[in-house]
């Protein structure tokens, strides 16, 4: 297994750009997701790594050799495709040694690697019969072994898992997981699920627009977004976002709302919102940092409930709040109806705050 | 409650009605559609003289097949001039196909799968040559086979049928091209096949049935094709069998049977070949009009 | 660029560089290698006549063909065409037998199309025997036309007769006021099982979903063709329609072989009369104008045709 780095890669059609300067580096034996939604790039950045399109700018390295020019065939990499690229015309056996083949191997050793990946994804009992006679959970099984065969140095995942239902997905995700830490692979792996990015990756990648958002740990992304769309891309449901306004008033910092009402801010929050380019603010906290009142108490701000979904273990609802939306969750036992006022205190430790005009996250010098 | 009986009833009645419609009508229209065909088989089973009557014999009274017969008998003049002709339609349809196949996989790849300028400029190119009429091309094309020394050779059928057969070929294997992800080329390529290697050891396979239905329709073109072979062919050991065939009829003595029987046999071929490739031939024509 | 939260970090980046369009054209060298084998044979065949079919339009030549005697005039051929009656009449033919043959070449095959898309025993026979007029060459079928219309023994004449309609045999094609119907006729027989393959395929992209969507919504059958499956069939019936015309534009066997466009010019059309002016008068730089005048027509509508078979394409994308 190698690293993988990419330094200011770009890909442009025209005025048209795909991928936008991108530079990272995935670690030896790092998974890397990338993730954001469609059209982001990250597809693209993914092909220019395989090598399956031309970039326009920009290096990529696969361990210690610069491989921007070469061929895919010699950039010693294995890919899953999203609809899995089985060859249809040949059995399972023969999609799985057909990289082999390319090699040049001998045949005994093409069979013992064969025979080795298909006991590991347990599909030696397929190796006869043609793709289409597969489930879709098989098909998946057989492009994994296929990537598998060769250790290469490094494996690219084109959302593998986007064409299998919900449940399948949920078992394929921890035996991906499982096949990275057996094989200490080096795995970039491409979806627009942030669940699964979170959920397996050592590493995400948040892309939009071209652009690299955002690479660092999922914990990481998810505790220090450093932008509003991180925020709202990242987090089951989204980090909540309300346009404010920030204000000195007796020494103190508050935020102010059209509506009338304002919201005190912490010391450290004050210093943070008066950094903002203007006085354009906002306001962004995720639902386990918010509590939900029925009558005012100091620092919570109004709102108005719009819908209420119980989930059974937590009940989710959204809450109007100077004209944005803001998702909360309580307790079960917590009754909330529509259109009931009530009252959210955001937890001034954990509550984000971004400059209104450049959308990026506030922080303290 | 009644109200809806009769309303679902009504509706009921009226699919009904557009079914036995549509039967009505597929059942005139298989009356025009093989009427001819009938009344050229039962032509060619008659006599000369059973054939020159009317009220017609709507079934000959003698039935003979004396008219076939006399066109596979190689001892005679008309039969060994008629499977001279036969020979020469299969000699040109089949060099006609097999050329126009292998020049047009490269290139109806290259449409389908790469980007390079100019790619839609030539691909309109090639289309639009079936736009105009063979009429705009037979003065200098017939010069310029004169030129070459062409004229009264297969060579020249040859060479201009490619340029009918070429592009509706590019166009069909074009169609197949399309359909086949590109992921797969994209996986061979990442497995360690070259870009020909891709083509040449997963594309191709997968497009075998775009090949034999072009195939088909490449030699059914060059089989009924008539405009070049009747202005470029003038020697009787020359001539296809479109225009061989005209030797039966002159405007003041027609052997109708005999023609009937001619053109019945002509078409066998092209019929047979059809209804045994039927699958392959009619998803080729429409793979390019119809998106999935 | 476009404005993206986060793009600030990367502002300061220089632009990559553009490549020209030389530089594209020798990236893509190998790509030309697949077309060129293609490209050669048809600019010798369709590139040299039709740039010597223009040369010639401008040129008064001997019926001899002996070349080296053309003489230049110019525009000469153009006006004997465009001032001749004949061109007008011939025009006026050719209008009424592209556009009568591919209307009820069209109009038959949809209503077969239609008829044949339910499942029913029998359908694929049908369908089978439906296509042979459009696979059995011209040639054959104008044969067997001519004898069904046979003045003295017609097939034709002869069932109308014993049904009582008629009381003796019609001359279909020897006569000038029912020659270019009748061909059309022949015409419409050879290729309305064209029309009929490509809409039947067109009906098969109609998801079911919305026609059952339809009927529960209450729609009459008539509603929900006209609804549901006639905006499906826009595509295919575009293409369908282009294609008819450009082949009835181009027809020639069967008026060819049928009549000879006769008689006294009753069905003739472009590409028969045009045939005859070059290889029955000689005259090869008139016809040679006629068909640069065919040509420009073409041109127009061939801009259609690949504009609705190449709709959409560059969307799909490749490596």
């Amino acid at each position: 297994m190698a690293q993988v780095i990419l330094k200011d890669v770009v890909k442009n059609y025209g005025d048209v750009y795909a991928v936008n300067h991108v530079s990272l580096t995935v670690e030896d034996g790092e998974f890397v997701a990338l993730v954001g939604p469609s059209g982001c790039g990250k597809t693209t950045t993914l092909n220019l790594v395989a090598g399956l399109i031309p970039m326009s700018g920009g290096t990529i390295n696969i361990g210690d050799r610069d491989v921007t020019d070469l061929d895919p065939k010699d950039r010693d990499i294995a890919m899953v495709f999203q609809n899995y690229a089985l060859y249809p015309q040949k059995s399972v056996y023969k999609n799985l040694a057909f990289p082999l083949q390319m090699r040049k191997l001998p045949k005994e050793e093409i069979d013992k690697r064969v025979q080795a990946a298909a006991k590991t994804l347990d599909i030696v009992h397929l190796l006869e019969r043609k793709p289409r006679e597969l489930s879709g959970g098989q098909q998946q099984r057989v492009a994994l072994g296929r990537a598998l065969v060769r250790e290469p140095r490094a494996f690219l995942m084109d959302e593998p898992l986007s064409n299998l239902d919900a449940k399948l997905r949920v078992q394929m995700r921890s035996e991906i997981k499982r096949f990275h830490q057996d094989l200490n692979a080096t795995i970039i792996y491409v979806t627009h699920d942030q669940l699964e990015a979170v959920t397996m990756s050592d590493k995400m990648a948040v892309m939009n627009g071209g652009f690299l958002q955002q690479y660092d740990s999922p914990a990481n992304v998810f505790a220090n977004p450093v932008n509003m769309f991180v925020a709202s891309f990242v987090g089951s449901p989204a980090m909540s976002l309300v346009p404010l306004t920030a204000a000195s008033k007796d020494g103190k910092v508050v935020l102010q709302s059209p509506e009338g009402w304002e919201m005190p801010l912490s010391d450290a929050n004050g210093r943070k919102a008066l950094s903002a380019k203007s006085s354009k603010v906002v306001l962004g906290g995720r639902h386990s940092t918010i509590t939900v009142h029925k009558s005012q108490v100091p620092g919570a701000v109004p709102g108005k409930v719009y819908t209420v979904e119980p989930t059974g273990d937590v009940t989710f609802a959204q809450v109007f709040v100077s004209g944005a939306v803001v998702n909360v969750s309580v307790a079960p036992t917590f009754q909330l109806r529509p259109d009931e006022p009530v009252f959210l205190e955001f937890d001034q430790d954990r509550m984000h705050l971004f400059d209104g005009e450049t959308e990026m996250a506030l922080k303290l010098a | 409650m009644t109200m809806e009986l009769s309303a679902g009833a009504a509706k009921r009645r009226g699919a009904g009605g557009w079914r036995w419609s549509g039967r009505i009508f597929l059942l005139l229209l298989l009356g025009f559609t093989v009427m001819p065909m009938i009344w050229m088989f039962i032509t060619s089973l008659k006599t000369g003289f059973a054939a020159m009557q009317y009220p017609p014999q709507w079934w000959p009274a003698e039935p003979t097949l004396e008219n076939y017969w006399r066109l596979i008998d190689p001892s005679g003049n008309v039969g060994r001039d008629f499977i001279q002709y036969f020979w020469n339609s299969i000699w040109v349809s089949t060099l006609t196909t097999i050329l126009a196949v292998v020049v047009a996989v490269p290139a109806a790849y290259a449409f389908s799968r790469f980007r390079f300028p100019g790619r839609n400029f030539l691909f309109f190119a090639v289309l639009l040559r079936n736009m105009f009429p063979a009429v705009v091309f037979l003065v200098p094309l017939f010069i310029l086979m004169k030129a070459l020394g062409l004229v009264n050779t297969h060579g020249s059928l040859i060479l201009t049928y490619l340029t009918f057969g070429l592009p509706l070929a590019i166009w069909l294997l074009k169609g197949f091209y399309d359909n086949i992800p590109v992921q797969l080329e994209q996986a061979a390529r990442i497995d360690g096949a070259t870009r020909f290697q891709a083509f040449f050891l997963i594309v191709m396979p997968l497009s075998t049935p775009g090949i034999i239905a072009t195939s088909i329709y490449s030699f059914i073109g060059a089989w009924n094709e008539y405009i070049y072979a009747y202005t470029f062919l003038t020697r009787h050991d020359q001539m296809t069998l479109p225009v061989g065939i005209q030797r039966f009829f002159s405007e003041n003595a027609t052997d109708w049977p005999g023609l009937m029987a001619a053109t019945f046999m002509m078409s066998i071929p092209v019929v047979v070949l059809f209804l045994v490739l039927q699958r392959y031939f009619v998803r080729a024509l429409t793979e390019g009009a119809v998106k999935h | 660029m476009s404005t993206v939260p986060g793009q600030a970090i990367f502002r300061d980046v220089p632009e990559p560089r553009r490549i020209g369009l030389s530089q594209k054209v020798w990236n893509s060298r190998f790509d030309y290698l697949y077309v060129a084998p293609a490209l050669i044979v048809m600019l010798i065949v369709i590139g040299y006549p039709i740039y010597y079919t223009i040369e010639l339009s401008f040129f008064n030549t001997p019926a001899s063909l002996a070349l080296s005697a053309k003489q230049f005039n110019g525009l000469d051929n153009y006006v004997t065409i465009l001032t001749s009656p004949v061109f007008w009449k011939v025009t006026w033919q050719t209008v009424l037998w592209t556009v009568l043959s591919t209307f009820f070449a069209f109009m038959i095959g949809l209503g077969a199309a239609l008829a044949l898309h339910r499942e029913f025993a029998g359908r694929g026979v049908l369908r089978a025997l439906l296509l042979i007029p459009w696979v059995v060459s011209a040639v054959a079928a104008s044969y067997v036309w001519k004898w069904l219309y046979h003045s003295d023994f017609g097939a034709i004449s002869a069932m109308l007769t014993q049904v009582g309609w008629i009381d003796k045999p019609i001359n279909f094609i020897d006569n000038t006021n029912t020659s270019l119907y009748a061909l059309i006729v022949v015409n419409v027989w050879k290729e309305f099982s064209f029309a009929m393959i490509m809409l039947m395929a067109g009906l098969q992209t109609v998801p079911d979903t919305l026609l059952r969507a339809a009927q529960v919504d209450g729609a009459s059958p008539w509603q929900r063709f006209w609804h549901v499956t006639f905006p499906h069939l826009q595509g295919v019936s575009m293409v369908t329609l282009l294609l008819l015309a450009v082949q009835n534009f181009n027809s020639f066997i069967i008026p060819w072989i049928m009549t000879g466009g006769g008689p006294a010019g009753s069905s003739d059309i472009w590409i028969t009369h045009i045939y005859q002016l070059a290889f029955g008068r000689q005259r090869w730089g008139v016809a040679s104008a006629y068909a640069v005048i065919l040509f420009i027509v073409m041109m127009v509508l061939g801009y259609f045709y690949v504009r609705a078979l190449t709709k959409g394409d560059d969307a799909r994308a490749a490596g």
